[in-house]
């Protein structure tokens, strides 16, 4: 390991911004911290605690125009920029982002999205506090977990310890002045964990378990928890007139909206708050792991802290380990 | 706590209601979340405390059709109301269990505190406007209301300019989840005008003339509606300060037609009433 003081951390990041565009925590207002382009490396901050929104938006942003089309321009493809540097980002979030590959990257690939990942490098970030919603563990990763990453930095007592993963993040970590390492890596905090193992056969035959229905009394049916989710991955696409043509629109959708499964003919198969709660859990720890074979989570907890109504996904686990969701 | 209780499991027991729509402790072991008591056994789970922000009345239309027992603050009662007057609750269906309050905490998931919710500071009710059974001791007398909130204040007195550019930079952050509209109890309409794709209204764009459209429909919406129980704001994820904008509204409305949302379920209403002498 290399070592990375807190003096040579700024020249690095101006020479990153010199190369591509720098993505990193900023704070933005009271207990706001967002993935936010930088234009002053003294915005970026290190030490946040949580962001609401996850760094997928970098690859898979919440609106954007596939392509434009009009008789005199013809037909666009909005550019997608140069090189950029996703740096800061933790365990739980670059496991996000390897999850959201699954289905993204699966032949034939998106091509926005394999763009945006190609042009990258993502630099993760050890989280010396666990947030009481982290239970990344769970998942096969943990707070120094550095296995999603092009390059990994661990911060201790005056800069961080920093390693290359890949070719890219050696890259990235080669414009900064490096120190060798006297520093020992710390020890990481304790993240508790669910076994997680025997949920997908579990969940199975709780399909029809009234727990569905009780667990929905409280959900309201927002989007919220798809939208601040690292791994969900759902949109929805129209055709919207623009000024002389028309544009294709890509935007986030999520599984918890009313709207999500109603088909053309007008039914839709999930018409209760029940269905469409049962299907978040079922399509994250059942179906994904069924077309992927890994879990559609990361542990990352964010749902369980921004749910207005506080539905939990690690109490779902374990009611549904516990045989708690049990047909009636 | 114990008689909020009591009073459950003596109407579930009597089957006078089929569930007590309370509050029970959240994962965090701090705060509180919605809590959907069907038996005695369930009441065991409810709790009430400063920490009770939500405003549960939310949850009335979708137990349209069957008898149910909800615990409400002064400005759950409002909505309540609201619901009543807007014929979404049928009275006859609730059993209203009100409860004298002190306001409630600024509490946000997994943080302590014990600082007041910026609504609670000039709330000038105690005691709900609408029960069946009253938990707690009333005042001697409510509290004055006070004549102006100093947020919508501070911001009236900005220029135009850069209220505009305080609204913008915080809608352009909206990630139209719809979570403040989905927590919210005035909102129950099947069909969202934000949602409403033939005409269009908003489109599924989620960028900032589409979010203008969408955060200032919402509020519009809910002028001489909402009973500024926070809820909104308080689910938001992107820290948008929807409330300042509801208490502005409620302001005008109270100004311009002397309503106040929820007080009076057999009042009409200021935007669904039309006085020929009125002029803009
Ligand atoms: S689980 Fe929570 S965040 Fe998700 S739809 Fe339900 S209320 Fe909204
Ligand atoms: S389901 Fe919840 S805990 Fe799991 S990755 Fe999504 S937001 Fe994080
Ligand atoms: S949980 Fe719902 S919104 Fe998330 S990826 Fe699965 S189907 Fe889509
Ligand atoms: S809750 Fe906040 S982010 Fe979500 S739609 Fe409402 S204003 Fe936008
Ligand atoms: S607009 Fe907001 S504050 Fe007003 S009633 Fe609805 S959720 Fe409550």
């Amino acid at each position: 390991m290399k070592f990375i003081s807190d003096k040579n951390l700024r020249k690095w990041l101006e020479s990153l911004m010199g190369i591509g565009s720098l993505i990193a925590p900023m704070d933005l207002g009271p207990g706001l911290t967002l993935f936010s382009q930088i234009r002053d490396p003294g915005d970026v901050n290190l030490e946040y605690e949580t962001t609401p929104i996850p760094p997928k938006d970098l690859f898979f942003p919440s609106s954007e125009a596939l392509f434009r089309f009009s008789p005199s321009r013809g037909y666009e493809i909005p550019e997608i920029d140069g090189e950029a540097f996703l740096l800061g980002i933790r365990p739980c979030d670059a496991l996000g982002i390897r999850l959201m590959d699954f289905p993204f990257l699966s032949e034939p690939a998106d091509p926005r999205y394999e763009r945006r990942r190609r042009r990258t490098t993502l630099i993760g970030l050890g989280c010396i506090k666990a947030r009481p919603e982290c239970f990344c563990t769970s998942f096969g990763i943990g707070p120094f977990d550095a296995s999603n990453a092009d390059a990994f930095l661990i911060p201790v007592k005056g800069g961080f310890l920093a390693e290359a993963r890949t070719e890219k993040g050696a890259k990235a970590l080669a414009a900064a002045e490096l120190e060798e390492a006297s520093i020992p890596i710390p020890k990481p905090p304790e993240v508790p964990s669910i076994d997680v193992g025997a949920v997908r056969e579990v969940a199975l035959s709780l399909f029809n378990s009234p727990y569905w229905e009780r667990l929905a009394d409280r959900c309201l049916s927002c989007k919220l928890c798809a939208y601040v989710c690292p791994s969900c991955y759902c949109f929805d696409i129209r055709d919207y007139p623009i000024r002389d043509g028309a544009e294709r629109i890509r935007s986030w959708d999520s599984c918890q909206s009313p709207l999500f499964s109603r088909q053309a003919s007008g039914y839709d198969p999930r018409q209760t708050k029940a269905s469409r709660l049962r299907n978040r859990f079922y399509h994250k720890f059942s179906y994904f792991p069924g077309e992927f074979g890994a879990f559609g989570c990361t542990g990352c907890g964010r749902c369980v802290r921004y749910c207005p109504v506080n539905i939990d996904v690690r109490e779902v686990l374990l009611a549904i380990l516990r045989g708690e969701a049990k047909v009636a | 706590m114990e008689e909020i209780r009591a009073k459950a499991i003596e109407l579930l027991r009597s089957g006078e209601v089929k569930c007590f729509i309370g509050y029970e402790r959240a994962s965090d072991g701090l705060t509180a979340r919605p809590f959907f008591a069907y038996s005695a056994d369930d009441a065991g789970r409810l709790i009430f405390d400063r920490t009770c922000a939500h405003n549960l009345a939310r949850y009335l239309p979708d137990m349209r059709g069957q008898r149910v027992a909800i615990l409400v603050k002064p400005c759950d009662s409002r909505s309540v109301n609201v619901l009543i007057q807007e014929g979404q609750v049928n009275r006859e269906e609730v059993y209203v269990v009100g409860v004298v309050c002190d306001g409630v905490y600024k509490a946000s998931w997994g943080q302590p505190s014990q600082e007041l919710e910026a609504r609670c500071l000039y709330c000038s009710r105690r005691v709900p406007v609408v029960y069946d059974h009253l938990i707690g001791q009333p005042p001697a007398s409510e509290p004055q209301t006070p004549a102006s909130i100093p947020e919508v204040e501070a911001l009236e007195r900005r220029s135009a300019k850069e209220r505009w550019e305080f609204w913008r930079s915080h809608f352009a952050r909206c990630i139209r989840c719809n979570a403040c509209r989905q927590i919210c109890p005035a909102c129950y309409c099947p069909q969202c005008f934000s949602d409403q794709l033939d005409p269009l209204w908003t489109g599924i764009r989620i960028g900032l003339p589409q979010n203008w459209v969408w955060n200032v429909g919402r509020a519009l919406h809910l002028a001489g509606r909402c009973a500024d129980c926070g809820g909104c704001e308080r689910a938001c994820p992107m820290g948008i300060p929807l409330a300042a904008l509801n208490r502005k509204l409620a302001g005008r409305v109270k100004e311009l037609f002397g309503f106040e949302a929820g007080l009076d379920p057999r009042a009409p209403f200021p935007f669904a009433t039309f006085k020929k002498e009125e002029v803009l």
